[in-house]
């Protein structure tokens, strides 16, 4: 029996843009969301295979735009093609500016069991800066709205590394998420991508240029600070109290197949890496000609590129890599075959080898990319 | 009776064809500065005199070189041959040839004018006298060349041809009716031009029945049929099949094929005593025939040359490498092929860990290098890393012994050194006045030593900037090399013009300024500064190598050293941050894709001392002034 999938939604609505947003999710389009939705179970027919689901996950844009009876129908759709597992995470982002009381109590009685909100900061200038829709006021009323409804695995998303962006500044909305008492963070890195409006506007100088090594002081605020109320460090850039870890992210990083519906979605399957088209109208357009996704990508990943994807994602986690584990899935001696990146890594502090395990070190977190290309093939 | 036609006369009694050529022959150059109308005037006589149609001209014909055309620079001399109708009925055969217009080839330009009895003087009506024109007009002088002034551009309408005429009168000494007025562009003036010529510019002397004696004033390498010398006739003749030698080099050549210019090359059967014309030598090398020597015959010649020949010596150095490795071999080949046309050229092999493998390059001056650089990457398509420029140095060391050094890395230690000596130079600077303050700044920063000032006059286009003077120094050719003439023409907002002459070797104090990264010395950054700038020098390289070098995995000091004294120093901090955050949906080949393009770029660079390095910080260096 194959390994049970990770099955992602891709909801690729946004009420507005963000300024830092280069994701493929779209404004003034919402409504094409019932139109999309059907395309989006076409999809679901057209791909099942009758696999189990270890995870669902509606993912975006924004997934809260859709109306329950959406959400109802694509769940409705997914429990008859696959297999559920009892057990499974089924987790749902929600943008807070969109989120009300009664909405996530009907989404959490059809099931959905987990509640990522996309609060960013609890400063409201860091959050119009960022383009967000919400206040912080409405970010904390959304977390109890999350607490009312019944969700009991709450996790909470934040941006550092901001234009302007203090060490202070950053220390008063970790403390106040962290008084929120969310089951799961992510701190996410400010990544400039090109053409998004943040970025343009450093390009322009009228906002200051992030500074990388000011970055890093947060990263590490946020380590100090997310230990003492024990959160586990389990990956790069997530924290979670133990077990609720998000089952469906952990898929990714120890390189398991999963499933992506939805425009731009990426799959993992069979030892092949594809991807929908990022156009929204193509999409639609294919559905209704009754022909499956144009892919954009469709990659065969070769056994020992495998390795270097399973290694690289791996290490992103707080655990690390297992020696053995890596033997029994790939016949493979990692500390032979990855001699030289190993020691060296080691040497210059990033890596560590502890029971077993190899993994990155407090200075090799934040430079994890220079330990990753080390490993890559060729 | 004008001195021409009294010859004419002279000689019409010998009833002899060779001498009536002779005395109808005018041999003559033009001098101008860069974009004062030489080529333009050129294109004219030749149309005026019908060796060619206007459509036919279409390219500026003299300047064959597309890098000539686009620089406004002619590099190679050529003559042209014009048969032109005086109107004293006579046909005179008009020989023009073309003189580089820049200071690096001052010594073509003096070998171009002994091959004249005359010069055409042309300054542009807008600008006035400019230092090179200036420098090259006294050359002519100098070899009693007749000098006919003209003032080109007078349709121009900022042209001010009274206020030049002033100039050249205050300057050289000409008086109105003895300088011409022209329009190069239309043709307005240029058939009185051709008139003067013909009355003020004297006949060839020498005799044909002499021992042949001719002078040659440039070289060109031709894959079919060998060098081809340009030359000057002085005494007897050449015929195809002479054997000939060169007096100078000793070389020896058999005659291929004589001919002249009109202006395609067109075989004839001699060339006379007193005549310009070329000879094909299937000689392999332009070295074996070079600019200056004498050429006379193998049985019976000449003893004595024209005028005592030596090659030109390079004066400026720089290595020239590939920016790719694999590169090397076409970089040899392409610096071997121009060499065959450039003998001043000079190239020797060396290897730098940073740089691979390359050559250190001499060059008469920065604009030799700058054209061989663009010729290379322009003909040669070759991506290349030129280092900065360098003199070359004469060392005495302790020992006694002398050493020629032209890379700084190859400078003894301090300790073994007696005695270093370095290449001067004396510079002519024209300028508006309102700019000598900061000129003479910029001059004495570059250890100039101050001379003579000389006024000019004034010209509208320079007038806001009051009147025109000419500026003299002396300087160590090392203080000129990096960004002496770009700040010279930013500091004169562009109206400064330089010129500068090699004057000798002069006793000098000096130290190698070493660079570490990361406790590595880097030979390709060592400079040769006087002690006093180590500082300063250390310092803004060590700044930039900061800006430059991307941080690492650990403190990278830069330490810029003389001997074992560190004189500045930077420490790049270890690098802290680099870090995908986002797995959004699953997207793990963009991930991946990241890390490769971060992989490859590694690839590319270089390494010093565990420090990765992009090829490009290097270059940015190396550009430092």
């Amino acid at each position: 029996m194959s390994h049970a999938i990770a099955l992602y939604l891709h909801v690729p609505f946004c009420r507005r843009k963000c300024n830092y947003c280069s994701f493929i999710s779209y404004e003034y389009r919402e409504a094409d969301i019932p139109a999309y939705v059907s395309a989006l179970k076409g999809e679901l027919v057209r791909r099942a295979r009758g696999e189990r689901v270890r995870s669902i996950y509606f993912g975006g844009g924004t997934p809260n735009l859709l109306s329950i009876k959406q959400i109802a129908d694509i769940l409705a759709t997914v429990g008859s093609l696959y297999i559920v597992e009892e057990t499974a995470e089924i987790t749902i982002e929600a943008n807070p500016g969109l989120a009300n009381m009664a909405y996530l109590t009907a989404i959490r009685e059809l099931g959905v069991n987990r509640l990522s909100l996309g609060v960013q900061s609890l400063n409201d200038a860091e959050l119009a800066l960022l383009g967000r829709i919400h206040t912080a006021a409405e970010a904390r009323e959304a977390v109890r709205f999350a607490r009312g409804s019944g969700f009991d695995n709450l996790s909470v998303d934040l941006i550092y590394g901001l234009p302007g962006q203090t060490l202070g500044d950053w220390r008063k909305t970790l403390d106040e998420a962290i008084a929120l008492e969310p089951e799961h963070l992510s701190l996410y890195s400010l990544t400039l991508e090109t053409d998004t409006p943040i970025w343009r506007a450093i390009e322009e100088d009228s906002l200051p240029d992030i500074d990388p090594d000011l970055s890093a002081d947060q990263y590490e605020l946020a380590e100090d600070l997310l230990a003492a109320p024990s959160y586990g460090h389990y990956e790069i850039s997530n924290w979670a109290r133990k077990g609720q870890e998000c089952r469906h992210n952990l898929a990714y990083w120890q390189n398991l197949p999963y499933l992506g519906v939805g425009v731009a979605a990426h799959s993992y399957l069979d030892g092949h890496r594809f991807a929908n088209t990022r156009s929204l109208d193509k999409y639609l357009a294919d559905f209704s000609e009754k022909l499956p996704p144009v892919l954009d990508l469709d990659e065969e990943i070769s056994p020992g590129l495998q390795l270097a994807e399973t290694v690289i994602l791996g290490l992103r986690l707080g655990e690390g890599i297992d020696i053995n584990n890596i033997k029994n899935r790939f016949g493979i001696d990692i500390l032979t075959h990855y001699n030289r990146p190993v020691e060296e890594m080691a040497d210059a502090g990033l890596l560590e080898q502890i029971d077993g395990h190899i993994k990155l070190t407090r200075r090799g977190q934040l430079l994890s990319n220079e330990v990753f290309w080390r490993f890559l093939p060729g | 009776m004008t001195p021409a036609s009294t010859l004419v006369a002279t000689l019409a009694v010998r009833d002899n064809k060779s001498y009536m050529e002779q005395a109808l022959t005018r041999n003559f150059c033009i001098i101008a500065h860069i974009d004062h109308g030489k080529s333009t005037l050129a294109d004219r006589l030749i149309e005026l005199t019908g060796t060619l149609g206007r459509e036919e001209i279409g390219e500026q014909v003299l300047d064959s070189m597309e890098l000539e055309r686009e620089r406004g620079i002619t590099i190679k001399a050529k003559a042209v041959r014009l048969n032109y109708e005086a109107k004293d009925g006579n046909t005179y055969r008009l020989n023009l040839i073309d003189t580089p217009g820049h200071v690096d080839f001052s010594y073509e330009v003096s070998r171009t004018l002994a091959a004249c009895e005359g010069a055409v003087l042309v300054i542009d009506a807008t600008q006035g006298i400019q230092a090179q024109t200036l420098a090259n007009t006294y050359l002519a002088m100098e070899h009693d060349l007749e000098v006919i002034p003209v003032i080109n551009k007078i349709d121009l309408p900022g042209s001010e041809p009274e206020r030049v005429l002033e100039e050249i009168k205050n300057v050289l000494g000409y008086t109105s009716p003895d300088v011409l007025l022209i329009s190069a562009k239309t043709g307005q003036g240029v058939p009185r031009l051709l008139e003067e010529i013909v009355r003020r510019i004297p006949p060839p002397a020498g005799d044909a029945h002499l021992p042949l004696r001719a002078l040659i004033f440039d070289s060109h390498y031709d894959v079919y049929r060998g060098v081809i010398a340009y030359l000057r006739v002085v005494d007897g003749r050449i015929s195809r099949g002479d054997n000939l030698r060169l007096i100078g080099q000793d070389t020896e050549m058999e005659v291929l094929e004589v001919g002249y210019f009109a202006p395609e090359p067109r075989p004839a059967p001699e060339l006379l005593a007193g005549e310009v014309g070329y000879i094909a030598t299937g000689l392999k090398s332009v070295e074996e025939c070079r600019v200056g020597d004498t050429v006379t015959s193998v049985s019976h010649g000449a003893a004595e040359p024209l005028i005592g020949y030596y090659p030109p010596k390079p004066m400026v150095f720089a290595g020239i490498y590939p920016t790719q490795a694999e590169d090397y071999k076409e970089l040899r080949e392409a610096i071997e092929k121009l060499n065959l046309n450039d003998a001043s050229l000079t190239y020797e092999p060396e290897s730098s860990p940073i740089l691979g493998h390359g050559f250190r390059c001499g060059f008469l001056g920065l604009l030799h290098l700058d054209i061989v650089r663009e010729r290379l990457e322009r003909e040669f398509y070759l991506s290349l890393v030129v280092t900065v420029p360098g003199v070359s140095f004469i060392i005495t060391r302790t020992s006694g012994q002398k050493t020629t050094v032209v890379n700084p890395s190859d400078f003894p230690v301090p300790a073994e050194i007696a005695k270093i000596e370095e290449p001067w130079v004396k510079i002519s600077v024209i300028t508006p006045s309102s700019f000598i303050g900061s000129l003479m700044e910029l001059i004495t920063q570059s250890e100039g030593v101050y001379k003579h000032t000389e006024y000019l006059g004034h010209t509208k286009s320079t007038g806001e900037f009051g009147q025109r003077v000419r500026l003299e120094y002396e300087l160590p050719l090392r203080s000129m090399l990096t960004t002496f003439y770009d700040q010279l023409k930013s500091r004169s907002r562009g109206y400064a013009s330089l010129d500068y002459e090699f004057i000798g070797y002069r006793e000098a104090k000096l130290v190698k300024l070493d660079v570490l990264v990361n406790d590595v010395p880097v030979d390709a950054f060592s400079r040769i500064v006087p002690p006093e700038r180590a500082h300063d020098v250390g310092k803004a390289m060590v700044a930039k190598l900061k800006e430059v070098i991307p941080r690492q995995l650990f403190r990278v000091p830069i330490q810029a050293a003389v001997g074992s004294r560190i004189v500045a120093r930077e420490d790049i901090s270890a690098k802290r941050k680099d870090v995908l955050a986002k797995c959004y949906g699953g997207d793990i080949t963009r991930k991946r894709k990241l890390l490769e393009k971060q992989k490859e770029g590694k690839k590319k660079m270089k390494s010093i001392g565990r420090v990765e390095v992009p090829k490009e910080a290097f270059l940015d260096v190396l550009k430092l002034g």
